[in-house]
């Protein structure tokens, strides 16, 4: 391994770990609010017993989400510093501003974490709200920052200098709505489905069901009407890479040809080699209407690209099959929920229960292949059509060493947090309501 | 504006060292204390600084990110040739976190809480060692680029700069200095016993800071090195730091007769005087290298950039600021002190 992909591997491995951290710890806090206000309005002492097993686990995510953040701005530098020399004061605003989020979401946790019986019960709640909101605001902040990286602005390029900077221009590129968007919802999908799945697995076991159940319904809500929403800002991004990269979107639906009302290729097999694309199924010029909402539009392919252009299609293509398919489970199982809340005895059967316990992992599954569609869709490029990624890597040797260091680090904490998180659940089992 | 982003590099800068030094430094207070002291100091710690503990860490993110917005090229050389120890520097803050956490919110506490207190405690003796040493290998001297060296080989260029007397001796420096605000910090939340321990404590790490940084400062002057022939000419550094030697007298008056809020300040400002006569003897020349000093202004970013980033860090700051003091208020880190004095 050159040091090239060391270096892309350890910032894809360092991505891949900080997303579900930060998704949880931006999500979970909404949950914990809705608990707490349901316990300040009802006094039942499931929602007691469920907000405080909830705020330990906001506390978990958040500092590994923290942690693996810091780490994150420094990689940024660490990794890329050719693309943060110049990218810094371009896409610095998003950042900067994230900064003062994260800021008042760790004011605002300390307060509610430690605010119990101490501060007025109201302001306490409020503390939660703002721990949700500022996390959020934190992650929509980053991923305009990403954006930028898919749909440059904010300068003009010449002969290699970065001139006539607009920060606020960076910030509001053509990419960052669509981009914000799906990640918001994803992230909301994700999390809930994986605390409903757990939750869902507890009550399955038999194990202290009232406050399992409590859980499983404030969280599925929200996963089963992001999973709902999603495929609509799945279309509107779609839209805009067709808009802005072609490239891209030929990548992602493994297109090697121009045509007019092109198929959309379900499944499928990549020949790089050959570029072809064997065994898919052939939905005849849905791809043109989906791109570009005209059955007759016409898709660029790779072909029409140079060779030095294109970025990996296979992996693009797969995790992008991935994706779309495990968004359709989502979206099935948010109407299973749905159709329960009207047949009750659905709730009832064990195999409901197993059900939601099997779509935990899912939303994350989905989440991580959307990340590589987009970081492996950009590829070659690190700054779209400005800077190619292997401009952008440190001079410094080793990296490979670098990478594994961060290998064992990560899966250690997963280890970690997932144990910490199995033992939260078993003294939850041992003090039923 | 460049000013007012000026002015939250060093605010950012000064109060990392101050919050998340002192942090730092009740772990290592911690690591150096006998199985009785380590439980009331893990107890004490979680009191004073638990709400307040992250929020300590985020200023060496906005630090991070300011320098890398305004003033990319400077922080392209230390991100670049300070590569390994920062990477140690992360790995110590990653494990100190984490352990933190753990700690307090394991649902079980067993056996496993011995594992996270030593990962606790060596993680925050360790982090500000790397932390020091990285300070004081672009203030040493031996930092090339490639461009100045393009024939240099991997140890001259990534791990030479840093692994030299006068870094490693700043970096032992600056882990004395996390102890000595540490103890200090903690005095007025002790009793009795335990306070005449904090009080021991902070006499000997302000004992080690002293021996630590004039072997130190006589390690720079003997090797030669620029940073420190400049330093010990400077009225104004050696100024600040007799005035802070001064200032240890009345710090021991207003810890004997409880002044706690008073103790704060004081240390606090000690420690501020340092590394004002540190920064203020070369900036904004805060990089040496050997082939000539970076200035932090070197290349900083077009007018617009430092214009939109000073108004982001005003409107943060109006935020930020009275909320980290409103936090700082209700968990007793000004209020009950302010009934005991």
């Amino acid at each position: 391994m050159d040091n090239l992909d060391a270096a892309r591997m350890q910032m894809a491995f360092t991505l891949i770990f900080h997303i579900v951290f930060a998704c949880i710890g931006m999500v979970m806090p909404f949950f914990m609010v809705l608990s707490h206000a349901k316990w300040l309005k009802t006094r039942r002492p499931e929602f007691l017993t469920l907000t405080k097993a909830w705020q330990k686990g906001v506390a978990i995510f958040f500092v590994t989400g923290a942690v693996s953040g810091t780490a994150l701005s420094f990689e940024l530098g660490l990794l890329w510093p050719a693309f943060m020399k110049h990218a810094g004061p371009i896409i610095g605003m998003p950042f900067s501003l994230e900064g003062a989020a994260f800021f008042i979401e760790a004011l605002a946790l300390g307060f509610y974490l430690y605010g119990w019986n101490k501060i007025p019960e109201r302001f306490h709640l409020f503390t939660g709200v703002i721990v949700g909101l500022s996390g959020m605001i934190s992650g929509i902040l980053v991923v305009s920052a990403n954006s930028w990286m898919n749909s440059p602005s904010g300068f003009d390029y010449v002969n290699g200098a970065f001139l006539n900077i607009d920060p606020v221009k960076a910030f509001l590129n053509d990419a960052w709505f669509a981009q914000a968007l799906h990640m918001t919802l994803a992230a909301f999908a994700a999390t809930s489905f994986a605390v409903a799945g757990i939750h869902a697995w507890q009550i399955y076991k038999g194990r202290n069901t009232l406050v399992h159940k409590t859980a499983f319904n404030i969280a599925i809500v929200f996963g089963a009407v992001a999973a709902l929403l999603q495929p609509l800002s799945g279309d509107v991004s779609a839209k805009d890479i067709a808009y802005r990269q072609p490239v891209k979107l030929a990548a992602l639906e493994a297109h090697y040809e121009t045509e007019k009302g092109a198929p959309l290729y379900i499944g499928g097999i990549v020949d790089e080699e050959n570029e072809t694309v064997s065994h898919k199924i052939e939905l005849p010029k849905m791809l043109s209407f989906l791109a570009f909402g005209d059955f007759d539009a016409e898709v660029k392919g790779l072909k029409d690209f140079p060779k030095e252009n294109r970025p990996p299609v296979a992996i693009t293509h797969y995790a992008f099959q991935v994706m779309v398919s495990l968004g359709g489970l989502l979206v099935l199982a948010a109407l299973v929920y749905f159709i329960s809340l009207k047949k009750k005895s659905w709730q009832g059967s064990k195999r409901y229960w197993l059900y939601f316990a099997l779509m935990a992992p899912v939303g994350f599954l989905a989440l991580e292949a959307g990340w590589i569609v987009t970081e492996v869709g950009r590829q070659p490029w690190i700054i779209h059509n400005v800077m190619r990624t292997k401009d952008a890597v440190t001079p410094m040797p080793g990296m490979i060493y670098s990478f594994y260091m961060y290998v064992l680090l990560y899966a250690t904490l997963t280890v970690a947090v997932s144990w910490l998180m199995a033992r939260q659940i078993k003294v939850l089992n041992q003090s039923p309501v | 504006m460049l000013y007012i982003v000026l002015l939250f590099v060093v605010l950012s800068f000064f109060l990392y060292v101050l919050l998340g030094g002192a942090d730092f430094g009740a772990g290592t207070l911690e690591l150096f204390s006998g199985p009785d002291h380590k439980k009331s100091i893990k107890k004490t710690v979680y009191s004073v600084m638990g709400p307040v503990w992250e929020a300590n860490h985020i200023w060496i993110i906005i630090l991070i990110v300011v320098l890398w917005i305004a003033f990319p090229d400077f922080y392209n050389i230390i991100i670049v040739y300070m590569h390994i120890p920062l990477t140690l520097i992360l790995l110590g803050i990653t494990l100190r976190g984490v352990a933190f956490v753990f700690r307090h919110y394991d649902a079980v506490k067993d056996k496993s809480q011995h594992l996270y207190d030593r990962m606790f405690e060596f993680s925050c003796l360790v982090t500000p060692i790397f932390l020091g040493m990285t300070f004081g290998a672009l203030l040493n001297g031996d930092i090339q680029t490639l461009e100045q060296a393009p024939n240099a080989n991997f140890y001259d260029l990534y791990i030479y700069p840093w692994l030299q007397p006068f870094p490693i001796l700043t970096g032992f420096f600056f882990s004395a200095l996390c102890v000595f605000l540490a103890a200090t910090f903690l005095i007025g939340e002790a009793k009795d016993y335990e306070k005449r321990m904090y009080m021991r404590k902070a006499g000997i790490a302000i004992i080690t800071v002293v021996v630590i940084g004039m072997v130190t400062i006589l390690t720079g002057y003997f090797q030669g090195n620029e940073f420190t022939q400049q330093f010990i000419s400077n009225p104004l550094a050696i100024g600040a730091v007799i005035l802070s030697g001064i200032l240890l007298y009345p710090l021991w008056k207003v810890i004997q007769i409880g002044r706690v809020i008073w103790s704060r300040f004081l240390a606090g400002l000690q420690v501020l005087l340092i590394l004002f006569a540190a920064i203020g003897t070369h900036f904004p020349y805060l990089i040496i290298t050997k082939h000539g000093s970076v200035s932090l202004l070197d290349h900083a970013a077009p007018d617009k950039v430092m214009k939109v980033l000073g108004i982001s860090l005003i409107i943060g700051g109006t935020l930020i600021i009275p909320g980290l003091l409103h936090l700082l208020k209700s968990f007793r880190m000004i209020k009950v002190l302010e009934e005991r004095d």
